[in-house]
């Protein structure tokens, strides 16, 4: 038993994991925002695409360093900004306010094929889709150039 | 039949019987043959490993994101059966199999934060290779996961900054204190207790104060951990509190003697409150652990610092150097230790008040001559302590 607890173990880590970012999709809504990308490499993890995303903007009450947000689809069908305040509420993304720019860890960076990253970079205007779970966890399912 | 050739040779020699010869022969033959695997077959397992390997980086991305997943989980159960066979069957190192399925549990979750868009600075993967690794540890008290535990206990803590919370520090130093606790062999109790060193530097980002005696007060505070420590590990301890309380007192001379100190909240309660802390840490370890009462001079920074000339500290630094060699002469203790301590003093020392006041030439001349006459000394003084032994 001593020599399968371990690799057990890691293995049910791993499913929970894994089982945590399919359940945003599960139990989550869909939401499309405009994205622009801004920086490309990581040699251990491969080719990314940095990305900003325009539309996601802050009212002046709002202070720089942790924000928590939710989204909601706006007329033209890309998300917008529902509820963001500084401190943490049920449901809500965890992000961080620096300048002007609104980002959360998972929707900074999207990993690509290789040899892909310059050519989404060059496109300049793109939207990344993601599942949002009710309890705030963020699942990118894919980015696109976007058609406008 | 290198070993026939060998005893055939002899044999002519004269140098065995006939005899000898035979019984030499018979022992040999009865001992059990290494099995090694064919060469050609060797080579064609490696190409078909690779084979395998440019297949699937080749196909990459069209791989279904939880089908990538699953193949590095895959090698990974891979590597422990090995492990497993290796061990019941005599074949190979079931330790370097581990280590093997380890470092796959690390691609795993590498594999899964690429797939997920995970963001790659946050501490998931420190914290369950470093656990992981602790696991390894205490199932198979091997020092190879003891030392994949430090890296990635290292790692882990880098991974809390910039925004440091109370609640993974907290959990993070009882983690290090139940491994330093638990530990029974020499390399886990000083990886442990340099993890929980580390972690007292976290203060910084932790506390908004900045006091510039964290390091000091960290010391001070890992002095009670001896009383849960046996007395032969007390001893394997002891230069580690030594060299920390060394190195801190030569930085805190370089820093106040080289800066402003404008980073630091410098302020009288914090300095009276070390210097107690300091007499206290002195009384302790005068009556307990007399090998490491040293560091109570380090209670006395607090009020050095305020001195913008560093004079006191250079001076506190170089008595301490010269008293340490002194007893340690005295004592018969191995010099080296207070040797490089004494060295380095006078170096700081000799950047602190030559550097801005010589020609650069000049101040590397003398610096070189600095070091060849405490050298010297230092190869002297041995010399006659080897020769006093002798």
């Amino acid at each position: 038993m001593k020599n399968w607890l371990l690799p057990i173990a890691m293995t049910v880590f791993i499913a929970l994991l894994v089982t945590s970012f399919y359940a945003a999709s599960w139990f989550g809504d869909r939401y499309t925002l405009r994205a622009e990308p801004f920086d490309p490499f990581d040699p251990f993890y491969g080719e990314y695409v940095m990305l900003q995303y325009p539309d996601l903007e802050a009212p002046s009450t709002v202070e720089d360093g942790d924000v928590y947000f939710t989204l909601k689809e706006g007329p033209d069908g890309f998300a917008v900004i529902d509820r963001l305040e500084n401190e943490s509420f049920f449901g809500a993304i965890n992000g961080t306010f620096y300048g002007d720019r609104i980002t959360a860890p998972q929707l900074e960076q999207y990993y690509v094929e290789q040899g892909l990253g310059p050519a989404l970079e060059d496109a300049v205007d793109l939207q990344v889709t993601l599942d949002v779970a009710p309890w705030g966890t963020i699942r990118p399912v894919s980015l696109e150039v976007r058609d406008e | 039949m290198e070993t026939e050739r060998k005893l055939a040779q002899w044999l002519d020699e004269g140098l065995l019987d006939q005899a000898a010869y035979d019984r030499i022969l018979a022992f040999e033959k009865r001992q059990p043959q290494k099995k090694k695997m064919p060469l050609l077959l060797l080579i064609g397992l490696i190409f078909f490993a690779l084979a395998v390997f440019s297949f699937i980086a080749a196909n990459w991305q069209a791989i279904p994101d939880l089908l990538k997943v699953a193949l590095v989980v895959l090698l990974m159960w891979f590597f422990y059966i090995l492990a497993y066979f290796s061990g019941k069957k005599q074949f190979g190192k079931p330790l370097v199999f581990r280590l093997l399925g380890l470092a796959m549990f690390a691609a795993s979750i590498l594999v899964t934060a690429q797939t997920f868009h995970l963001s790659t600075s946050n501490s998931v993967l420190p914290w369950a290779i470093f656990l992981a690794a602790l696991a390894h540890y205490f199932l198979w008290r091997r020092t190879a996961y003891a030392l994949v535990a430090f890296i990635f206990g290292i790692s882990t803590l880098t991974s809390f900054l910039p925004q440091t919370g109370w609640l993974e520090w907290g959990i993070f130093v009882a983690v290090a204190l139940s491994w330093f606790y638990f530990s029974k062999d020499d390399a886990p109790m000083i990886f442990s207790w340099l993890l929980l060193f580390f972690s007292g530097l976290l203060l910084w980002d932790l506390i908004e104060y900045d006091s510039p005696f964290w390091p000091v007060w960290t010391l001070f505070v890992l002095v009670l951990l001896l009383f849960f420590t046996p007395v032969d590990k007390q001893r394997l301890l002891a230069p580690f509190y030594l060299i920390f309380g060394a190195v801190m007192l030569v930085v805190y001379l370089a820093v106040r003697g080289e800066t402003e100190l404008s980073l630091v909240d410098l302020n009288w309660t914090e300095s009276i409150a070390l210097a107690a802390a300091g007499l206290a840490v002195l009384l302790l370890t005068y009556f307990k652990f007399r090998d490491i009462t040293w560091i109570a001079i380090l209670g006395a920074t607090g009020f050095l610092l305020f001195d913008d000339t560093a004079i006191a500290l250079a001076v506190v630094a170089e008595l301490s150097a010269l008293a340490y060699l002194i007893i340690a002469q005295k004592q018969d203790k191995p010099l080296a230790f207070g040797f490089v301590y004494f060295i380095a003093v006078q170096f700081v020392i000799y950047v602190i008040y030559a550097w801005e006041r010589l020609d650069m030439s000049l101040f590397f001349l003398i610096g070189a001559l600095l070091l060849f006459a405490l050298s010297g000394i230092a190869w002297w003084l041995n010399r006659k302590k080897e020769g006093a032994m002798s």
